[in-house]
């Protein structure tokens, strides 16, 4: 076996696991009316099914007070139950285990949803949600620990094999825990002992109310990563004394808090593995179980870890997301075929932070395991030829579903490599990692069949000499012009000619900046590597605006800063004029209106979105059975919609 | 006065290098051979180390003997550069599976065959502690047995051993031959010269199997064993050591320390100069790295 560890069983508590590896809990914003739904019943078993020996649950909140989420399960309420239990008897048919996590998320949260005032050992508002909550009193915290423990009665009942505690990032717990939240100068706080009083007493109630059989644990966060928090050697203690009670069973850990977000959940801009050395740390002074997650997307690292005594279970939260039969896969040696999350955090993190349903980019099927999860592709009734312009990640969707169906599949690709333009974003720095999307594919379209065509330009005429049934045009987009005057000619360049290495760049770059996401960040820094001197200029209130929901607003810019680029927001630019090596840019501020001018500059970069390459499709109009078009060259939007289009046309023709 | 009269035979016995990891075979009832380094017990070379300095003070002969597979050839040959006289390797595949009381079996038939006067060996082994199996063998021979030696003044008939006792305390106790010596690890094997290591490789290492002993096969292995492995595991490894953040610093560096994988950027520089100028480079380095101070001479 190539992962002996990673799938040797793990006994956590009264559960024994047949192996390594944790379906991590996070949000999914498919509750229906704060109680589970099918949609998670499908969700969470498609992971058990997958071969995850552990499945643990979204947070679910234990109070009133906590609503910090709109679609969360109230686990107070006995409601609950019948749901939980077709949940676990769905997720046991797989021979997995499933505990649920109870969470009170404290000052982590507004009152807005739930029309109380939020509850905290001290008024001092969350660094995100910055509403002053109210400083519980005694009774408050007896109460808040009476729920914890109704609510975990409610879990056995339900079927659950443990229970786990949110104690770390986003939780009512570190928050008493935590010098920087917990101000009390009563029994509850100042001397560790005193923080740790309330905590404790919600273990306690907890254990008390699923008796000593059940396996209970506890998330704690490893080190809060800002002044005045918890660092990992009081954390060491904590756990040290939180394992001495003799009330849990395992210790799972995070990292951070919403202080630095970024740091929860990681993005591609952080290692691979980056919180290893914590949860190391952590369990060099304890014996319970210890959980490591962060970036740990691959069997290989997984099984070095637990080799190396690092940790005990591997936490997997995107990379099942994006696969989830990473594991089986891993089991049976088929690492090839297993598709690696990229920590691109658009679909999942990127799709939460704006309270919608949980998404991934590589894997449409997430919340709809029931209709397009494994076992539901069907073959076509009527075999087809289908052929497909454009290898980008809509024609490669397309052409791996509509193979694996049973059709007759050619897929054309102007370009001498499949990935359209994949193959540019990832030149961007940090975007190494999007290029496996690609990788994941490739050998998938590959199995499927499908007859690829590299360096063919595609012609109509061609085209329709082939005859094929059905064409799908998946051509993508190309970078638009600057609506502006003099934003053409020598010296002014878009964002593929700059990471393709077709520009020659002077060293004073300007990079007007109209997109806000990756494709200005990272193009920006690719020029600034280079020691070339970047002013970005947007009309927006700040760079990098579209990469808070992605968690690579802080890194990005940090590096930027650090790398001497210089930010100016608020600006419209106007007029670009002078000539190369001396351009000029005009522009006004949007919320002022008064002008300025900047410059000169040896080149521009102008990063202003795409248009539709659709000129295949507009020629073949009626000419053709079925004709279709996907991706990009529909309206030019984000890869997620691109992988959505082509996977859902290749089920459907 | 030299006293040619003393046989001694060394049992010389194999133990894993505790520090690689060990890994449990996919069948889970064996540690894997892979990745694994072997070295000869460490107080089982004390002991040969003994036999020899008797070897060279009395005229002893001093014969080693290690019970395993070709591989254990190495030790003996090891023990041949050193000064031993005569080496065999005992090995049956019989013998596989066998416990302690199987294992004494065999080694209490080779002390009967070869009647030394003294059997010296290892207090204990590096990674498993205290083997019985010499401690067996002596009782089946109505041998004394002494464990914990540290010293060992040899009489005509008779012996005397000093011994650790409690508490850090030395016993000396007395014993006729023939007598079977446990040895800590208190003499440093001597380090053998070219010249006998190279003689070590041509020497003949003498290899007997169970023909030689005339013992019946059920006596040994598995089926002579009193017991039978069930399950076999690693308990929970130490974690590899990782740098973790460390917790004096600011949140901003542990931050950094983490992303970048305890990895610090460090910088390079490249002169191309004269060799006069090369030295003033240098040294113009070191005084801004702070490692000498003033002006160069």
């Amino acid at each position: 076996m190539m992962f002996p560890n990673l799938f040797s069983p793990l006994k956590i508590g009264t559960t024994e696991v047949k192996n390594r590896i944790s379906f991590q809990p996070h949000l999914t914003n498919l509750a229906i009316s704060n109680l589970p739904s099918e949609r998670q019943m499908y969700y969470w078993g498609e992971r058990a099914k997958g071969g995850a020996g552990l499945v643990i649950t979204e947070e679910l909140t234990v109070h009133p007070t906590d609503m910090a989420y709109e679609k969360l399960i109230d686990v107070y309420h006995a409601e609950v139950i019948p749901g939980f239990k077709k949940i676990t008897d769905y997720v046991h048919q797989y021979d997995s285990k499933i505990f649920a996590q109870l969470n009170h998320n404290g000052q982590q949260g507004d009152g807005s949803l739930s029309r109380l005032p939020i509850w905290a050992p001290s008024p001092i508002p969350d660094v995100l949600f910055r509403e002053i909550p109210k400083a519980m009193e005694p009774e408050d915290i007896e109460e808040v620990a009476r729920y914890f423990a109704k609510s975990a009665i409610h879990v056995r009942e339900g079927g659950f094999d443990g229970v786990e505690i949110q104690f770390g990032h986003s939780s009512l717990a570190r928050q008493f825990l935590s010098p920087l939240t917990n101000f009390r100068s009563d029994e509850y706080g100042g001397s560790l002992e005193n923080r740790m009083r309330a905590p404790l007493k919600f273990i306690s109630a907890v254990r008390k109310a699923v008796g000593n059989d059940f396996t209970l644990g506890i998330r704690m966060c490893a080190d809060e990563m800002i002044p005045g928090g918890l660092d990992l050697a009081q954390v060491q203690e904590i756990c040290a004394l939180f394992e001495a009670s003799g009330l849990i069973d395992f210790m799972d850990l995070s990292i951070a808090t919403f202080y630095n977000l970024y740091l929860v959940e990681g993005s591609m801009h952080s290692p691979l593995g980056y919180t290893i050395p914590l949860a190391a740390g952590i369990r060099e002074k304890i014996k319970l179980p210890v959980f490591c997650t962060g970036r740990i997307n691959d069997p290989v690292m997984a099984e070095k870890v637990l080799a190396a005594g690092q940790a005990d279970m591997i936490g997997m939260c995107r990379a099942l997301i994006c696969d989830p039969f990473l594991p089986k896969k891993a089991q049976e040696g088929r690492v090839d075929d297993i598709r690696y999350c990229i920590a691109c955090n658009q679909g999942c993190i990127g799709r939460i932070g704006m309270n919608k349903s949980l998404g991934c980019v590589q894997n449409p099927a997430v919340g709809r395991e029931k209709e397009w999860g494994e076992g539901t592709l069907e073959k076509a009734s009527v075999k087809k030829n289908v052929t497909i312009v454009g290898g980008g990640p809509a024609g490669m969707w397309a052409a791996k579903m509509a193979g694996r169906r049973g059709h007759t599949v050619t897929l054309i690709d102007r370009n001498e490599a499949l990935g359209g333009q994949v193959i540019t974003a990832m030149k961007g720095v940090g975007r190494d990692e999007f290029g496996v999307i690609i990788r994941n594919e490739k050998s998938q379209v590959e199995k499927a069949g499908v007859t690829v065509k590299l360096g063919v330009e595609a012609s109509k005429e061609q085209l329709l000499a082939e005859k094929p049934d059905v064409l799908i045009v998946a051509t993508g987009s190309v970078p638009k012009k600057h609506p502006v005057g003099g934003a053409d000619g020598p010296a002014i360049f878009n964002v593929v000619q700059v990471l393709n290495g077709e520009a020659e760049l002077g060293e004073r770059v300007c990079l007007i900046d109209y997109d806000g996401h990756q494709r200005a960040t990272a193009t920006a820094e690719f020029i600034a590597n280079q020691g070339k001197k970047v002013d970005m200029i947007t009309s927006s209130l700040f760079i990098c605006a579209e990469l808070g929901p992605t968690q690579d607003l802080y890194s990005s810019r940090q590096r930027l800063l650090q790398k001497g680029v210089t930010f100016t927001p608020d600006i419209a630019v106007m007029e670009v004029g002078g000539e190369a090596g001396a351009k000029t840019v005009k522009g006004f501020n949007v919320y002022s209106n008064v002008w300025f001018d900047w410059g000169p500059y040896d080149s521009l970069v102008l990063v202003m979105g795409q248009q539709v390459d659709d000129d295949l499709y507009m020629s073949l109009k009626g000419t053709v059975p079925e004709l279709y078009r996907i991706g990009d060259c529909v309206s030019p939007r984000k890869v997620d919609m691109a992988i959505w289009e082509g996977h859902k046309l290749g089920r459907e023709i | 006065m030299p006293n040619n009269k003393h046989t001694i035979l060394v049992l010389l016995r194999e133990t894993n290098d505790p520090r690689p990891p060990a890994r449990v075979t996919a069948r889970g009832a064996a540690i894997s051979e892979r990745g694994l380094r072997r070295m000869p017990n460490p107080a089982d070379l004390a002991a040969l180390e003994e036999a020899l300095c008797l070897k060279d003070s009395l005229g002893a002969a001093v014969t080693v003997l290690a019970v395993g597979p070709v591989r254990l050839d190495d030790s003996l040959r090891l023990a041949f550069s050193m000064g031993a006289d005569r080496a065999i390797r005992f090995w049956d595949h019989g013998m596989e599976g066998g416990d302690a009381m199987a294992d004494a079996k065999v080694l209490a038939r080779i002390i009967t065959i070869i009647a030394p006067s003294f059997l010296f060996t290892g207090n204990s082994l590096t990674d498993r502690g205290d083997d019985p199996v010499p401690a067996l063998a002596a009782a089946a021979t109505s041998m004394p047995c002494i464990g914990a030696a540290v010293s060992i003044l040899p009489g005509n008939n008779s012996v005397e051993v000093q011994r650790k006792s409690d508490r850090g305390a030395r016993q000396v106790v007395g014993a006729t031959l023939p007598c079977t010596v446990l040895f800590e690890e208190v003499r440093t094997p001597r380090y053998p010269s070219i010249d006998a290591i190279t003689a070590s490789l041509s020497a003949n290492i003498e290899k007997w199997d169970l023909s030689h002993l005339g013992l019946p096969f059920w006596e040994i292995g598995s089926a002579g064993a009193y017991l039978a492995a069930a399950d076999f595991g690693v308990p929970r490894p130490d974690p590899t050591r990782v740098v973790t953040p460390d917790p004096s610093l600011p949140a901003f560096e542990r931050i950094l320390s983490l992303l970048s994988g305890g990895i610090k950027a460090r910088s390079g520089k490249l002169n191309q100069l004269s060799a006069d100028d090369t030295a003033n480079a240098l040294l113009d380095i070191f005084r801004e790295e702070g490692l000498t101070a003033g002006e160069a001479p």
